[in-house]
């Protein structure tokens, strides 16, 4: 939308799941041409899940908000004439996302080796859970068992009790995220020679090659450190003030502090008008304040209870102490910061809805904002699509979908 | 910084001004498809921990931090592979036209420090766009360069709370102060980052056009959650807390195996799932025909809880993936970051681990990249994270054509080094005068 950087280049976007169909979601908002090939029964994730009981269309909010911008023509790939379309449509298109079972392309004649005799400058982004080869490349997959074989999901939670997931699906999202960028230097490097080129993106390695999972590996490979679930106030990386660490109560619900090392502690007792404690030696320094932890917890509690998350926002910027308010996400798409920028943008949907959807994270200089699309019904594109690029005829059209391939 | 030439970004050159995540990891995806990346550091304010640490420290190889542990510190040095490390004194005058010079030689500019840091150094936009117009910039602060937030300091926890994430994470019975902290929009903001800067390099090759990129760290992570944000608007119901499990399924689950801390997670939403996971555990209390339906697992999900975890106490947790993978069950075992990470076959297969030999540190498997380009044979090289000020000489002689004078008096005048100056590690120039100053006096 915004910022027609990869304006002319068309997306065929294969996904049926939620990395891929994020991935294809990204280059939209740079410029791309998105088409999302659906099957006649559409894309799995329109019905994902079905806590949806209000929404007339039927369609999820996880379909709206992934494909947003795109079009979307259906296809059924289980025929042959409609393997035909889309090898057709890969000629002449610029990127693929797909997230077929490793090898099920080629059993059709349509992977990136046999596309790239017709079209060598195709580039092929292939996301799948753990990529295109090795002894996992089969497993099935959802976002709380991929989560656990990333190395993330141990760390999370208490000492005592099972490991916990992040919450919404944030190892698809991300992996998603990195193929995209990683697609935009392919596309980058074939404007400079015009050769395409394959990417294997394995979601489990996106996450475990994330900077939490390497910066708590090199601990390990270097000296054993192992990486374990510990209490929340714990002050995991050395000398933290442990009793200002974590998240806390406050008079309109619970904010997060780090304050990060020794050098808080006066900020923080500026912040809460107890300069005294200052000078008290009870407190003097970080030991004196770990073995105290108890009481200073106590008198940081006793500040909070009377505050609201608001204020105490302002407070903690004031006296530069890393914070923030844990917003619920009726909240979040209130927020002033995030309305003033214009980040969430009203959109009308077919079911007569308008709703407030998340825009682009950028803003670019030579770049002037434009408007956010609904997501695309079910085939709303299909004879658009097929007209424009291969040049179909609507007698042509019209059998076809008689004989259920479109 | 790859040998292959054929990379997708090796024709690039970007400048680095970041620490901790954001910025570092984005520059380390950089150079991953051949960007040479130079991160800009200085003797006078460092980003690679203590300059004194214990000696019996954490997070040092063999837990000693040396003679030089600002190069053994090991979050900086799993975070900044494939790229070099030049350190000028941005506050001097010859440490500022250094900088200008290679900006005239570079494509890209990018900084994840506070919003003001770069126009206090005088080097905003407008300022390094008249040395290079088509420069590519990005300024990428918590909450974005306008707004009312927009000069608020934050960390990747900041925004994992304020977008919504924290408040949805945690044990459902449990309150909110329960949890941990999580840095995981630092790694989005990278991610993203990497998607604005190698855009921009498209419309440049296009249009010859450069680039101001202002992203907002915040709304970058918030794109990664929007189902939650409409969800909110097109339901009544208010999403709650879930820990491991699903609204809409059951049993969902992370499952306590064998041996001591090990987990399975189970993942069960078809009805075939779920009578393969009966046939598997065979246990009396599953065969209530009623738990065939949906709305009983959900209701009755405890006790399923119960019944599963008593079967996975007693089986191997490697063992238990490979019976349910091979029934078609969704599941996986909760590997550490530790042991399990590396005996992971899979990983291993894919030679998701590099060897690599740290001038500093030593010889340690260490892990990524994580893309893989066919082009690349799949294979991108892992060079170790660079040692402070290591390409100092390389990059002023060769780059830039300074003379060996001009290079030995900037050694001399500390616009240039290799050994952080002490208070370095504590905030800055600031601290270093203060505690000069208080030399002097002794």
């Amino acid at each position: 939308m915004p910022y027609g950087a990869l304006e002319e280049i068309i997306v065929l976007d294969l996904s049926d799941r939620l990395a891929a169909s994020f991935c294809a979601k990204t280059l939209g908002l740079y410029g791309c041409e998105v088409i999302k090939v659906e099957p006649l029964s559409g894309d799995p994730l329109r019905k994902w899940t079905n806590s949806n009981p209000n929404n007339q269309s039927g369609d999820s909010p996880l379909f709206l908000h992934l494909n947003a911008g795109k079009k979307s023509i259906t296809i059924n790939l289980d025929a042959v004439e409609g393997q035909n379309i889309l090898a057709a449509l890969m000629k002449v298109c610029d990127v693929v996302v797909e997230t077929q079972k490793p090898g099920h392309l080629d059993k059709i004649g349509l992977a990136y080796n046999q596309i790239k005799k017709s079209n060598p400058s195709i580039i092929f982004t292939s996301i799948t859970p753990y990529g295109q080869t090795g002894p996992y490349k089969n497993f099935h997959y959802d976002e709380l068992t991929l989560f656990a074989m990333t190395g993330a999901m141990y760390r999370e939670g208490l000492p005592e009790r099972e490991p916990l997931r992040y919450s919404g699906e944030i190892a698809q999202y991300f992996a998603g995220n990195a193929a995209a960028a990683a697609t935009t230097a392919a596309l980058f490097k074939r404007t400079l020679t015009g050769q395409g080129d394959w990417l294997d993106i394995s979601i489990q390695e996106c996450m475990a090659g994330h900077p939490h999972q390497i910066g708590r590996r090199a601990p390990f490979i270097y000296a054993g450190e192992p990486d374990l679930r510990s209490e929340p106030r714990t002050s995991a990386a050395g000398a933290r003030e442990p009793y200002a660490v974590g998240t806390f109560r406050c008079k309109d619900g619970y904010f997060s502090f780090l304050p990060l090392g020794p050098r808080m502690w006066p900020n923080i007792a500026k912040m809460i008008d107890r300069e005294d404690l200052m000078v008290n030696p009870k407190y003097e320094d970080t030991i004196k304040r770990s073995e105290n932890q108890e009481e200073l917890e106590a008198i940081f509690q006793a500040w909070l209870d009377d505050k609201t998350r608001e204020e105490i926002f302002r407070a903690v910027q004031a006296a530069g102490v890393p914070g923030s308010p844990i917003l619920p996400p009726e909240e979040v798409h209130k927020n002033e910061q995030f309305h003033e920028r214009g980040f969430f943008q009203n959109v009308d949907h077919p079911n007569g809805q308008t709703l407030r959807m998340t825009g682009d994270p950028f803003r670019f200089s030579n770049a002037p904002t434009s408007s956010l699309k609904a997501a695309p019904q079910l085939g709303q594109n299909t004879n658009e699509v097929l007209r424009k690029l291969l040049e179909f005829s609507d007698d042509q059209m019209e059998m076809l979908a008689m004989e259920n391939i479109i | 910084m790859n040998s292959e030439v054929n990379q997708p970004l090796s024709s690039i050159r970007a400048l680095e001004l970041s620490e901790i995540w954001a910025g570092p990891f984005c520059g380390s995806l950089l150079g991953d498809m051949g960007a040479e990346v130079i991160k800009i550091e200085s003797i006078q304010r460092i980003g690679r921990g203590p300059i004194n640490p214990p000696a019996n420290a954490g997070g040092y190889p063999d837990n000693d931090p040396g003679k030089e542990p600002w190069n053994r510190q090991s979050n900086f040095n799993a975070i900044n592979r494939n790229k070099k490390s030049l350190t000028l004194d941005l506050k001097t005058q010859p440490g500022l036209n250094s900088f200008k010079d290679l900006v005239s030689q570079s494509d890209v500019v990018f900084c994840n420090y506070a919003r003001t840091v770069m126009e206090n150094f005088g080097l905003s936009y407008e300022q390094v766009r008249k040395i290079k117009p088509d420069i590519i910039y990005m300024l990428m602060p918590g909450y974005g360069n306008d707004g009312p937030y927009a000069n608020y300091r934050s960390m990747g926890m900041a925004i994992d709370a304020i977008t919504g994430h924290s408040y949805l994470r945690g044990y459902p019975d449990m309150d909110q102060s329960s949890n941990s902290l999580v840095h995981h929009p630092d790694a989005v903001s990278a991610t993203n980052g990497v998607m604005a800067l190698t855009s921009a390099l498209v419309y440049r090759a296009k249009t010859g056009k450069g680039q101001f990129i202002d992203m907002s760290q915040a709304e970058s992570f918030m794109t990664h959650l929007g189902e939650i944000y409409l969800e909110n608007q097109m339901t009544s119901s208010i999403r709650k807390r879930r820990g491991n499990r699903h609204p809409d399924f059951a049993p969902q689950g992370v499952y306590k195996c064998s041996g001591d801390d090990n987990w399975i997670a189970i993942s069960i939403k078809t009805d075939k799932e779920w009578y393969q996971l009966k046939a598997i555990i065979g246990d009396n209390s599953l065969e209530d025909t009623d738990l065939d339906s949906l709305e009983a697992r959900l209701q009755n999900h405890d006790h399923l809880d119960a019944t599963i975890n008593e079967w996975a106490s007693t089986r191997d947790r490697y063992d238990a993936l490979t019976l349910l993978q091979a029934a078609g069950i969704t599941s996986g075992v909760v590997i550490d970051c530790g042991a399990d990470s590396y005996a992971d076959p899979h990983l291993n297969e894919r030679n998701f681990f590099q060897i690599v030999d740290h001038p500093a540190a030593g010889l340690y498997p260490m892990t990524g990249p994580i893309f893989k380009f066919g082009s690349d044979q799949g294979r991108i090289t892992h060079n170790p994270a660079p040692c402070l000020g290591q390409d100092n000489e390389h990059i002023l002689e060769e780059l830039l054509g300074y003379s060996r004078n001009t290079i030995n008096k900037f050694k001399t005048d500390e616009i240039i080094g290799t050994v952080p100056l002490p208070g370095s590690d504590m905030g800055g120039s600031r601290r270093v005068a203060k505690l000069r100053k208080e030399n002097s006096k002794d």
